[in-house]
C-alpha cells in the first residue's frame, strides 16, 4: 500500500514538473498516427488499383509492359518497406538525403521525415490489405460494373473500393492502434512524440517507473479511443438496417394473382371437375378411380 | 429489313483445350427477342458474354452496326454502354441503393447530371415497379425485386440491346413471374432483346425468333411457333421433348 502512496506522490511531481511535455506528446503522437494512417491507405489503395489493372493476352505489349512494369514496382516497394524495421527506414530517409546531396538538402523539419516514414510504411501494409479486401468482393460486383459500361478506374473507385474499404476497416483499425504504438520509433530522428516525453522527464527525475506508468496509461488511453471510433465509424458506414418504402409495390403485392405463363395459381377459374379432383384429392390423397 | 443491331459470324470460344463455342453465326435486328434455348453446358451463356465482351472470343466477329467490336483498337466500355446485360445472379452493386444503382451509370458513364440521371431513373424504376424501393439496399430486397432493379439499371443507360442470362434461373419459382411479367412489358415495347432463358413459355409466346444450341453449336433457329410445333432435327426434339414431360 505504502508502494502504491509513493507511486501516487511521484506521478504527481512528475505531472507537475513535466505534465505540458507528456501532453504535448500525446497531440504529436495523435497528429503523426492519424495523418500517416490516412496517408498510408491512401497509398494502399493506390497500389490496390495499380495491382488490379487488367491485363489479357491480346492487349497490345507496350501496355502490357507497363503493366507488369507498374506490378514489380508496387512489389518491390511492399517487400522492402516491409521487411525492414521502421527504426531502420527513419534513420535511412533522415539521415540519407543529406547524405546524397552533400548537405545542400536537408529535411525541413522531422515531421515530414516521419510522416513521410510512417505513411510509407503503413502503406506497403495496406497495400497487402486492399489486395485482399479487392480479392473478397464477388466479381458479380466487377461484371455489373463493366456491363453498364464503366472502365477500371470507375469500376474500382464507385463499386469495388467501397465495398473492400468496409471490408478492410479492422484492418486500418489495427493499422491506427500500431502506428499510435510504433511511432515511438521516431525518437530516432528525434521527434518529440509521447514516448520521447518519458525520455526527457526521466532523464531530469530519475523517475523511471513512476514515468511509464503515465505512459502506459497513455497509451492505453489513445488506443482504446481509437478502438471505439473505428467501431463507430464501421457502424455508421453500414447504413441503416431498414428503409423506408415510398409507396405500395405493385408487382409484388400482386405475385400471388400472377399467372405464370408456364403454371397456374391457385386463384385461377377451374373447371368443376377439376375442383372436385382437388377436393377428392385432398381428401384421400389420391384422386379415386385414378386407374 | 436491312439494318442489323449485332451480327455475330464465325464465332468461337475455346477454354484452354475445350471449345465451348463453335463458328456462331446469327444476326439481330432492331426490335428482335431472340431466345436461346438449350441444356445447360451448352455455351448460350458463354456465347451472351462474348456478345458483350466480357470473355472475349478466341476468333470471329461481333459486329455492332456493322463494326467488328472484337478488334483489339475497339474501346469495350464505350460499346458496353450501348448493350445492357441483365445477369442470373443480378450484380447490383451492393453498396448503394436501388436508386443509385439505375444511377450511377448515367452519372459515371453518360457524364448525365444528377438530376437528369435521377428523373431518368425513377422512370424506369416505376416502368418494372420497383419505384417504392428507391432507398434500399440490395441486400434488403427479394430476389425477384433484385432482378427487376437489375432490369432498371440496365434500362436506365438506354441501350440499343438488352442481353438477358438465364434472368430467372436463380429465382424462387414465385418470383419468377414478376420478372417474366417486366420482360413481356419490354418486348411488347420493342426492346431489341436476346434472352438466354430455360423458360420454354417465354421462348415461345413472347419472342419472334429461337435459337436452339447444343455443344456450343446452334442445331436449329427460327420463328418460335414453328420450331416448338415441328423441330426439324433429332437434337431440337430431344431437348423439347424432356421439357414436355415436365
Amino acid at each position: 500500500m505504502e508502494r502504491f502512496q509513493q507511486l501516487a506522490s511521484d506521478i504527481v511531481k512528475l505531472w507537475e514538473r513535466c505534465g505540458g511535455d507528456y501532453l504535448n506528446g500525446i497531440k504529436n503522437t495523435l497528429i503523426l498516427a492519424l495523418v500517416a494512417t490516412a496517408i498510408g491507405c491512401v497509398i494502399g489503395l493506390i497500389c490496390g488499383i495499380l495491382n488490379t489493372i487488367p491485363c489479357a493476352k491480346n492487349d497490345p505489349p507496350v501496355k502490357r509492359f507497363f503493366v507488369k512494369l507498374i506490378r514489380v514496382i508496387v512489389r518491390i516497394y511492399v517487400e522492402v518497406f516491409r521487411g525492414t524495421p521502421m527504426i531502420l527506414q527513419a534513420v535511412f530517409i533522415y539521415y540519407g538525403l543529406p547524405y546524397f546531396t552533400f548537405n545542400t538538402v536537408q529535411w525541413p523539419s522531422v515531421w515530414a521525415a516521419s510522416i513521410l516514414v510512417v505513411s510509407v510504411n503503413t502503406g506497403a501494409y495496406m497495400a497487402e490489405s486492399v489486395r485482399g479486401g479487392i480479392i473478397s468482393i464477388d466479381p458479380g460486383q466487377t461484371e455489373g460494373a463493366k456491363a453498364i459500361g464503366m472502365n477500371h478506374v470507375q469500376t474500382m473507385t464507385s463499386v469495388i473500393l467501397p465495398q473492400a474499404l468496409r471490408n478492410i476497416m479492422p484492418q486500418i483499425g489495427n493499422n491506427l492502434i500500431i502506428n499510435i504504438k510504433d511511432s515511438s520509433v521516431m525518437f530516432i530522428i528525434s521527434f518529440t512524440e509521447f514516448f520521447a516525453a518519458h525520455r526527457g522527464a526521466v532523464g531530469a527525475t530519475y523517475l523511471y517507473f513512476p514515468s511509464a506508468t503515465i505512459e502506459m496509461a497513455g497509451y492505453l488511453t489513445m488506443t482504446l479511443a481509437a478502438s471505439f471510433l473505428l467501431r463507430w465509424v464501421e457502424k455508421r458506414m453500414d447504413g441503416a438496417d431498414s428503409y423506408e418504402l415510398v409507396q405500395a409495390d405493385q408487382l409484388t403485392m400482386a405475385a400471388g394473382t400472377y399467372s405464370h405463363p408456364d403454371r397456374g395459381t391457385p386463384f385461377d377459374e377451374r373447371s368443376k371437375e377439376e375442383r372436385e379432383r382437388i377436393r377428392q384429392e385432398l381428401k384421400h390423397g389420391r384422386t379415386r378411380g385414378d386407374r | 429489313m436491312s439494318e442489323t443491331i449485332l451480327e455475330i459470324r464465325h464465332l468461337s470460344k475455346s477454354f484452354g483445350s475445350n471449345q465451348v463455342l463453335k463458328d456462331i453465326d446469327f444476326t439481330v435486328r432492331p426490335g428482335d427477342v431472340t431466345s436461346i434455348i438449350g441444356a445447360s453446358g451448352s455455351g448460350k451463356s458463354t456465347l451472351l458474354r462474348c456478345i458483350n465482351l466480357l470473355e472475349t472470343p478466341t476468333s470471329g466477329e461481333v459486329r455492332f452496326h456493322g463494326q467488328n467490336v472484337a478488334d483489339k483498337g475497339v474501346n469495350a466500355a464505350a460499346y458496353r454502354s450501348k448493350v445492357g446485360m441483365v445477369f442470373q445472379s443480378f450484380n447490383l452493386f451492393d453498396n448503394m441503393t436501388v436508386l443509385e444503382n439505375c444511377m450511377v451509370g448515367q452519372v459515371k458513364v453518360l457524364k448525365k447530371p444528377k438530376d437528369q440521371a435521377r428523373e431518368n431513373a425513377m422512370k424506369y424504376l416505376e416502368q418494372v415497379g420497383m419505384a417504392p424501393y428507391i432507398k434500399a439496399k440490395p441486400r434488403q430486397i427479394s430476389g425477384g425485386q433484385k432482378q427487376r432493379v437489375a432490369i432498371a439499371r440496365a434500362l436506365a443507360m438506354e441501350p440499343e440491346v438488352l442481353l438477358f442470362d438465364e434472368p430467372t434461373s436463380a429465382l424462387d419459382p414465385e418470383m419468377v413471374g414478376e420478372v417474366l411479367s417486366v420482360m413481356k412489358d419490354l418486348a411488347a415495347g420493342g426492346m431489341t432483346m436476346l434472352v438466354v432463358t430455360h423458360e420454354m413459355a417465354f421462348a415461345r409466346d413472347v419472342s419472334n425468333h429461337v435459337a436452339f444450341m447444343k455443344e456450343g453449336v446452334i442445331w436449329e433457329s427460327g420463328d418460335p411457333r414453328s420450331l416448338f410445333a415441328n423441330p426439324q432435327r433429332q437434337e431440337t426434339r430431344d431437348f423439347l421433348a424432356r421439357f414436355r414431360q415436365q
